[in-house]
């Protein structure tokens, strides 16, 4: 699965917290094509979302704010990146790593190629693509008017360029992986064996060719590097220097709808507007950006110190649901909460899960009865007020188009979890359960500490699983040490046998950098040969027909409910604040709303009452 | 006289020395490092490996020490592994903002200890002082980031008296009058915040000396012989007690250096404190053991500079 950047992203999160990895955040709207939300509905302006019994759900959430008023000529904005870690400073999409960097990029820069809802490349953005027969070769076209903020046109070169630098064996920014070494003549170009990558062929000035070593769909949704790099600023440079010039920190370039006017290294940034913008001129004057700190974020809402906010903490939510001068907008986040279950272990010489026959969780039955056990329904209403629910399968709603909305997974059922457990031979011996031949059975299960709610909640699924005779102990660890645990260096800890993780989920589907045979992030370590071929088949040629990808996906989540080498617990959302005054902006991807159409009702943002 | 300071400073090398080894060998000994948090399938395992034993994430710890000890020493404290930048530059950037709300709060605090200390030293057992110490006890109760968020909610957010996060209003020029204005105001409240809670100890001590000598006995002579109640405040009592104070100036700077981390966090102050919380907490190791270690040396040399006050002011303190 990857993100929207061409990168695949699964950062873990933390749960319900606010270091700078939860950087996982969903798009803006920014870059799709499709006029109409996806999975959320609009709702009148002012109305209650709550229910009777304190409970929100995110299908009462609009992802496009409600416009109205009318719009006054010019204005300027506050935006608030919320975040106790100030941004990086790395301003150029070739280079950046950190989620900060990337809401500050949005603003004035942008990718080549839009996607619609589904993630799926359109042909609405500042460049088209076709694609040859054999579906390996791409053609781009960029548009004749997207040109550079220095007035210098856009051009193929520029996006060859950029290949050729992240390529380059002097490149130290995070971007060169698969999806680079998938183009014909990059791993010769990276080890040096030729000077040009033999894939790509610059066709005209706006014209570029990229011929791929393997078609898949995937391709189609992410896999394509679609930010060029300005070659008449970057061209003399040393490929070892360009991270940290002053080009990509201070005086930073790209083709969006603003443009930088100054810097404060992690405090702010000042953006005004490119009048040469290739959708055509930007409604506002001028957006500020600043820091904010989590803590003070309702504050800075309520007094109007900020319009806009990349993101708000969810667990603050209830408590201002009804601020006057916001109106919320909600989208699903590409993430899911999962209980895991140790069943084997990572082989470092072949770089290959080696599942153990012999582990302690190796019975299937043990863990669906573990799964009958929690009630993941209540679990979302108690602790998260309905905004994170019970979550079904491994592809999450976030993604409409694969997620088995028809699966129910397996729901909360403590008589069947006790009957799996009897018929499967795990006899009570006074408190708690034995193995079938006997032995005692005790279940050593990690989570993560961070936030109010994580221990409250792993002590519930301790409880729950207490009370159908399993005897687990609860052990909590901090961030660092739970994934050295749990194996992220390869050093699986044998004494973990469950844990408790989260998964943001890069916008392609593919599940097989977390599923798959040789991924180290398999943490649960688990492997089989259908796994292996529902997982190949659905990046395969034939999975371009959606229709086919969808059915090869639905199977794969089915085998997944029966197999459980994890169980999904929760789905999460997203919920963001924008003051009153603020029109034609939205969250999510697919909207066709656009950054150069924000606009405002008046000078000052409405204050909350 | 000299020959103490010189020998206080000559115990200082192997105290810095010390301070090294037991900074670097906590970092270490924290859970996780730089690449542990970066975990993203695309990113071949192998490759994170290779970074590893390109940064030297491998090697023992002495070996690891002794590469980063010899670079220090030249002023070379290696790469920010999140920001991709030297660590000195980044702190350098830092440093300054650090630098004048350390200096801010150092004045608001002797600007509140001094008249409060001295009204409460003087009429002791007043209202007036009753109400001083009151509020000293106050302020040793109150955490200082609690108060800081108090103050925010305050007169950030309630009155809108004073601007709530940052350093400098966005957008404005470097060098221009108006800048500078806008860095002062925005250093305004998170130094008063910290200045109120830090200042209490030093009201105490003021108020505890200045009731000391007022009973001793050479205030009596100068009662004795007449001198007015005003001469004996100012010249006689004042001038004592006023000495130790001036001599914890040392120990004051070591104290700021606490506070400012929990403020600047509060404040969203983008200085040193905030830099060295973030940097723990990303496990950027060459930034947070290059904090320690200039931590560390603010606060030997803060204790140096009060032992050097006062030896100057008190001759019998001087080391034989």
């Amino acid at each position: 699965m990857r993100r929207r950047l061409g990168f695949k992203m699964l950062l873990p999160l933390m749960l319900a917290f606010m270091i700078g990895l939860s950087g996982c955040t969903s798009s803006k709207g920014n870059d799709a094509a499709q006029p109409d939300p996806t999975n959320t509905q609009n709702q009148t302006e002012g109305e209650k979302r709550q229910t009777e019994d304190g409970l929100f759900s995110i299908k009462d959430f609009s992802n496009i704010k409600t416009n109205e008023g009318e719009a006054i000529e010019g204005g300027t904005i506050t935006y608030g990146l919320v975040s106790d870690t100030p941004f990086e400073g790395v301003l150029n999409y070739n280079f950046y790593s950190g989620n900060p960097d990337f809401r500050v990029l949005q603003w004035f820069d942008e990718a080549l190629l839009t996607w619609d809802q589904n993630y799926v490349y359109t042909n609405d953005g500042a460049a088209t693509y076709e694609i040859s027969d054999d579906g390996r070769t791409f053609t781009f076209t960029i548009r004749d008017n997207v040109n550079w903020q220095d007035g210098q046109p856009v051009t193929a070169e520029d996006w060859e360029f950029a290949h050729e630098v992240i390529g380059h064996k002097d490149y130290d920014g995070p971007r060169y992986g698969s999806d680079f070494t998938n183009i014909e003549g990059m791993v010769e170009y990276h080890e040096g064996k030729a000077d040009k990558i033999s894939g790509i062929k610059v066709l005209s000035e706006k014209k570029l060719q990229i011929t791929y070593l393997q078609s898949t769909p995937s391709l189609l949704t992410g896999s394509i590097w679609t930010y060029p790099l300005a070659k008449h600023i970057f061209g003399d440079m040393e490929v070892g220097n360009m991270l940290s010039s002053p080009e990509v920190r201070e005086k930073p370039i790209g083709f969006g709808p603003f443009k930088v006017e100054s810097i404060i290294p992690g405090e702010s940034v000042v953006f005004t507007k490119n009048s040469d913008y290739w959708r055509g001129e930007p409604h506002l004057d001028k957006v500020v950006l600043k820091v904010i700190n989590p803590t003070t974020i309702v504050q800075q809402l309520k007094s109007g110190g900020v319009d806009l906010v990349d993101s708000f903490p969810i667990e603050q939510f209830p408590d201002n649901a009804n601020m006057s001068n916001v109106e919320y907008l909600g989208i699903i986040d590409r993430a899911y909460t999962y209980i895991g279950f140790k069943l084997g272990k990572w082989d470092e010489a072949n770089k290959v899960v080696v599942p153990d026959p012999n582990a302690k969780m190796a019975d299937v039955n043990l863990r669906r009865a573990m799964w009958y056990a929690v009630d993941n329904d209540q679990v979302g209403k108690r602790f998260y007020h309905g905004l994170r629910w019970n979550a079904t399968t491994l592809i999450p709603p976030s993604h409409p188009e694969f997620h088995d909305a028809s699966n129910p997974g397996i729901p909360y059922d403590v008589e069947k979890a006790n009957q799996i457990l009897d018929e499967a031979g795990y006899k009570k011996n006074g408190e708690f359960r034995t193995n079938p031949d006997g032995s005692e059975l005790v279940i050593n299960f990690i989570s993560m500490t961070g936030g109010d709610i994580a221990e409250p909640l792993a002590r519930y699924y301790v409880q729950s699983w207490n009370a159908i005779g399993l005897n687990v102990q609860l052990d909590m660890v901090e961030f660092n040490t739970f994934y050295d645990r749990v194996g992220s260096n390869g050093k699986d800890d044998p004494k973990v046998d469950v844990y408790q993780g989260a998964w943001s989920v890069g916008i392609d589907v593919d599940p097989t950098g977390l599923y798959g045979r040789d991924a180290l992030f398999n943490f649960p370590r688990y492997a089989s040969e259908e796994n292996d071929r529902l997982l190949a088949e659905g990046v395969s040629e034939k999975a371009f027909d959606v229709a086919t990808r969808q059915a090869i996906y639905k199977e794969w989540q089915q085998f997944m409910i029966e197999e459980i080498p994890v169980f999904p617990t929760l789905y999460r959302s997203q919920i963001v604040p924008v003051n009153k005054r603020i029109l034609n902006y939205a969250i999510g991807d697919g909207t066709g709303v656009y950054l150069h159409q924000l606009a405002v009702t008046q000078e000052k943002p409405v204050v909350a009452e | 006289m000299w020959k103490t300071t010189l020998r206080r400073f000559l115990i200082m090398i192997p105290q810095i020395i010390l301070l090294s080894i037991l900074v670097f060998m906590m970092a270490k000994a924290l859970p996780g490092d730089a690449l542990s948090g970066l975990l993203d399938p695309s990113v071949d395992p192998s490759m994170i490996e290779a970074q590893r034993e390109k940064l030297g994430l491998n090697n023992p710890w002495y070996v690891q020490y002794w590469d980063w000890i010899t670079k220090a020493i030249q002023g070379d404290f290696g790469q920010s592994f999140r920001f991709k930048m030297p660590v000195t530059d980044l702190i350098g950037q830092r440093i300054t903002n650090t630098i004048w709300l350390s200096l801010v709060t150092l004045i608001f605090t002797y600007l509140i200890a001094i008249p409060l200390g001295i009204i409460s030293g003087r009429y002791n057992d007043t209202w007036g002082d009753r109400l001083i110490t009151g509020y000293t006890y106050l302020g040793f109760a109150a955490p200082l980031f609690i108060f800081s968020l108090l103050m925010l909610w305050v007169f950030g957010f309630h009155l809108q008296a004073f601007p709530t996060e940052g350093s400098v209003t966005p957008g404005l020029v470097p060098g221009t009058l108006e800048y500078s204005f806008s860095k002062i105001y925005h250093i305004l409240l998170p130094a008063l915040s910290m200045a109120l809670i830090t200042t209490v100890s030093t009201v105490q001590y003021l108020r505890s000396e200045i009731i000391d000598t007022k009973q001793r006995d050479f205030i009596l002579t100068a009662r004795a012989k007449g001198a007015s109640e005003s001469r004996i405040y100012t010249h006689h009592i004042l001038r004592n007690s006023l000495l130790p104070i001036a001599a914890f100036f040392g120990y004051e700077i070591t104290g700021l250096i606490g506070g400012t981390v929990f403020v600047e966090y509060i404040f969203s102050y983008p200085g040193m404190g905030q830099l060295f919380l973030n940097s723990i907490m990303l496990r950027d190791f060459s930034v947070v053991t290059a904090l320690v270690l200039l931590y560390g040396i603010a606060s030997i040399l803060g204790s140096l500079i009060s032992d050097i006050i006062l030896s100057i002011v008190d001759p019998r303190i001087r080391i034989k």
